[in-house]
């Protein structure tokens, strides 16, 4: 079968089986490999993808649940030249050890600062709380969070708040 | 040194990390990649006695099966001992549910896992052994032919019956700890590729022993360790899990089975079952200390589940045991460790490496003591720690950088600790 999926704003028809998780559709056939497995049962987080402005566990989502859905991976932040605030954030405040819980970090932390440009640290650690790393680096990933609130609001670049948002598939 | 020391620096894979773009094991992919899944023990002890894999080969997309019966030579491998076969084969044991029985090599995740499924295993039940006081006993069958006893380690400083006879009061308390995942939250993964006309063997898989492992993947298939070639990517945590080989000799096997790219990325179940774990740990501990709260002797047993395999454990265990007294002053210490194999998951390398379960030993023998003797215990832990000079139980003379105190006293600061009152 074949689905049209939006993912970091490009538009495009993958061929795909009812019973391909969007996890695996993004790595193995789209090779964006940035989106992680470590559990496979939606309890780490590091498979996070923000689907229709919600946050998904991607291994939870079939690929036929995705169909026409707006996908924003790792891979969508940011520029070559350039990256994204909280990437920056991550970076400076040391939040970033084996790296492989990261990629869905920074998108849990990218949806919470939409929602919330200034949490305080409660409200950090709740809107992290779907991430487990396990160097046990969540005092400095707490920090960048605050770092990357400091760094939007100096640049106004509090992007996506008020975007609509699709249902379903949501932590 | 100074801009050295106490300088903070940016991480220098940070920036490919935040971006996604660096690459794990699983991130690598080949045009004509094969997919590995592994057939694993139904039993923790059994011997097997048939092995059938003609159904899983008839499914379309399956490209191999791999059996012992195909590679009878390979050798056993292993940290310290090389005790744990490659694959089981016919009348020989599995010893835990992570023993590998076969190779499945298919098109792809979906087709080799349902390849799996269609192996049949026809084994010899035997008695599962899952505590190691049983396989300790006279009629426990041995799960391993030298017996169940992996190795016994002594400790002997001073005197502790002239310590005990010394103390005005003696705790006596047997603590136990439980199997924990270091749990790196990358599933163990690798992609092989085989050069036919070199015969290498490229693994881009994770280890934390890059050479430790490459020579005895090479030991395991009888090629010289040039042969053999590792190439380590980013590594999504590790924590002692990764000191064991898990996908590494599977990887070479169907890589040369096939002469395609391989990959094997275990589900996360795969790597409960199949790699190490922190030792649960049987700890006896005898301790006397004078009225006014000094100790005179300490005594301790350690019995440390080895599970199926050797891996770290002739280290772990009676490390554990030096640990014996954490950071106090004892002048009279006695100890005996045994590792001991069981059935269950094997215990190898974990953070602290055996003395993290020695900690809730001797922190609890020192409460018990502190309240039995009406004593603050943070006095009482002062009163006892190292300071420059101190001897450890087995025999180090501790020269430098002592800072057990200042951290006690940082710690009562810090807590704002009050003391206990004593009535």
């Amino acid at each position: 079968m074949k689905i049209t999926i939006t993912v970091n704003g490009e538009k495009r028809e993958v061929e795909t089986t009812p019973s391909t998780r969007l996890l695996d559709l993004l790595r193995d056939d789209l090779h964006l490999t940035g989106t992680k497995e470590g559990c496979g049962k939606g309890e780490c987080g590091a498979c996070t993808v923000i689907m229709n402005g919600e946050l998904v566990a991607s291994c939870l989502v079939l690929s036929p649940q995705a169909d026409g859905a707006e996908i924003t991976t790792i891979e969508g932040l940011g520029t070559e030249e350039e990256l994204d605030p909280i990437q920056e954030a991550y970076i400076e405040a040391g939040a970033v050890q084996c790296g492989f819980c990261i990629p869905g970090m920074v998108l849990a932390s990218k949806k919470l600062l939409e929602e919330n440009p200034q949490p305080d640290e409660g409200e950090i650690r709740r809107g992290l709380s779907g991430n487990i790393c396990r160097c046990t680096g969540y005092q400095k990933i707490i920090d960048a969070v605050k770092l990357a609130a400091k760094k939007l609001a100096g640049t106004g670049k509090l992007a996506g708040a008020g975007k609509s948002r699709g249902k379903g598939g949501g932590r | 040194m100074t801009g050295i020391v106490g300088s903070n620096f940016l991480k220098v894979d940070a920036r490919d990390k935040v971006t996604g773009r660096a690459i794990y094991p699983d991130d690598i992919y080949f045009d004509d990649l094969l997919y590995v899944k592994v057939k694993r023990a139904p039993h923790p002890h059994a011997y097997l006695r048939k092995l059938d894999v003609s159904k899983a080969e008839e499914l379309p997309g399956v490209v191999k099966v791999i059996t012992a019966t195909d590679y009878p030579d390979l050798n056993k491998f292993g940290l310290i001992i090389k005790d744990q076969p490659v694959l089981v084969g016919i009348g020989e044991k599995m010893r835990y549910l992570g023993d590998a029985l076969a190779i499945v090599v298919a098109e792809s995740r979906e087709i080799a896992t349902r390849a799996l499924d269609l192996i049949r295993v026809e084994v010899e039940e035997l008695e599962v052994i899952s505590d190691p006081l049983r396989a300790m006993d006279d009629d426990a069958p041995a799960i391993h032919e030298d017996g169940n006893i992996l190795i016994t380690h002594y400790l002997d400083k001073g005197d502790v019956e002239k310590g005990f006879a010394g103390a005005d009061i003696i705790v006596e308390r047997e603590y136990r700890t439980q199997h924990i995942d270091q749990l790196p939250l990358q599933p163990e993964a690798g992609v092989g590729l085989y050069d036919e006309e070199s015969g290498v063997i490229k693994l881009w898989v994770a280890t934390q022993w890059l050479h430790d492992t490459q020579a005895d993947i090479a030991q395991s298939l009888g090629l010289p360790r040039e042969k053999v070639r590792i190439i380590q990517p980013a590594i999504g945590g590790a924590f002692g899990k990764r000191e064991d080989i898990s996908v590494h000799i599977h990887l070479a096997l169907a890589a040369m089975a096939t002469g395609r790219p391989v990959k094997l990325t275990y589900t996360r179940e795969e790597s409960m079952i199949t790699q190490s774990k922190r030792h649960p740990m049987i700890i006896r501990a005898k301790t006397g200390a004078t009225k006014d709260g000094y100790l005179t002797a300490w005594q301790v047993e350690v019995i440390g589940d080895a599970g199926a395999y050797a891996s770290s454990s002739p280290a772990v265990v009676h490390k554990g045991m030096y640990h014996c007294t954490g950071p106090y002053n004892v002048e009279n210490v006695r100890g005996v460790s045994h590792a001991v194999y069981t059935n269950n998951t094997y215990s190898g390398a974990m953070r602290g490496f055996g003395t993290t379960q020695m900690a809730f030993a001797y922190e609890s023998q020192m409460d018990i003591l502190a309240h039995e003797l009406g004593l603050d215990p943070a006095q009482f832990r002062l009163q006892n720690a190292y300071q420059v000079g101190s001897l450890t139980p087995n025999g180090q003379v501790l020269s430098r950088s002592v800072n057990v105190r200042e951290t006690i006293k940082k710690a009562i600061e810090m807590s704002d600790w009050k003391g206990v009152r004593v009535e």
